[in-house]
């Protein structure tokens, strides 16, 4: 059993000896070194970033943009609409959810509603989920977990907009 | 429940719509500062369904516009409006109610029509705890005798 191991090995290595030298070896490590080092230089696609949410509050694309405080869903601004306009292809809803958002800016709340974009797929950029001030399905017109495409000929949720409708008395 | 979650819903939504809650009526423009309680009232309590012109949805939402003043013509209508779900469960107290409806009607009210009396809070009071078992059958009890006497609000809700 041994005999058989020893001359299986002793095989492979002179095999492998036969084939390759040093020089190779070095040859191949050069290629693959110069290769990772050469590959972030190569073209991508950094158009696509634009679709992803911006960290900084004061940008519409962020989850944390002001006027979202009451919002639930992907945002229309990384939908190939705006902060307050549906993408083509969709309609906004006809009824809608409520919430009052303060502006660190000047320094007041404002009344805002939360429309959904319908009549395609869900758009999946820019999913944000904060809900101040939401209260329970009970109460719908301050609930965001009801698909409110539902009064839309067609119901399929794409994104959702916000839109101020006034400020808020104390 | 995020929005992936509510999409899946959608399909099992929709055939709910037209029970959404019925309450208020109008708002004279999207970008208008609410310097009018009732109006802000309106805003936050009953303008996600009835609309920003309390317009409703037709044949989903019933429209306040027009339509809640001539409800307000017969003591039955009155009746009707005060106990239908969204101002029977309404999270605002009688006389916030009673000044909302008031707003509504007197804002979007029906042309040609003399304006309604106003409702009072005791008035909102004595009623809306008595919500409607049968909303639509009341409804179309209602609009039959409206016509009966004078201008009615639409029948397809």
């Amino acid at each position: 059993m041994m005999r058989r191991f020893d001359r299986l090995f002793e095989h492979s290595t002179r095999s492998l000896a036969q084939r390759t030298s040093r020089r190779s070896l070095l040859a191949s490590l050069g290629q693959v070194l110069t290769g990772a080092a050469l590959l972030p230089l190569l073209p991508i696609d950094r158009a696509s970033r634009a679709h992803a949410a911006s960290d900084s509050p004061a940008s519409p694309e962020s989850c944390d943009y002001w006027k979202y405080c009451a919002i639930d869903g992907f945002l229309c601004s990384c939908c190939g609409g705006t902060s307050s306009s549906c993408p083509p292809g969709t309609a906004a809803s006809p009824i809608f959810w409520i919430g009052t958002c303060h502006n660190a800016a000047d320094g007041r709340d404002y009344i805002v509603s939360y429309n959904d974009c319908c009549g395609k797929s869900g758009c999946s950029a820019c999913d944000c989920n904060r809900n101040e001030g939401e209260k329970p399905i009970y109460r719908p017109s301050r609930n965001n977990d009801l698909n409110w495409c539902m009064a839309n000929a067609n119901v399929n949720y794409h994104c959702t907009v916000s839109v101020i409708l006034g400020v808020a008395e104390k | 429940m995020t929005r992936r979650a509510r999409a899946r819903q959608a399909l099992l939504v929709q055939g709910k719509a037209a029970f959404l809650p019925v309450v208020c009526a109008a708002l004279a423009g999207l970008a208008v500062v609410a310097r009018a309680s009732p109006a802000q009232d309106y805003m936050l309590y009953c303008m996600g369904c009835h609309g920003t012109q309390a317009q409703g949805v037709p044949g989903r939402i019933p429209p306040l516009a027009v339509s809640l003043a001539l409800f307000m013509r017969s003591a039955e209508g009155r009746n009707y409006v005060l106990r239908v779900p969204g101002a029977a469960n309404s999270a605002l107290p009688d006389a916030q109610l009673a000044a909302v409806l008031n707003w509504l009607a007197a804002s979007y009210g029906a042309p040609g029509e003399p304006a309604p009396a106003p409702f009072t809070a005791a008035e909102v009071t004595s009623v809306r705890h008595t919500p409607l078992a049968d909303v639509q059958a009341r409804r179309r009890e209602v609009l039959h005798a409206l016509a009966a006497s004078g201008a009615a609000p639409a029948a397809q809700y």
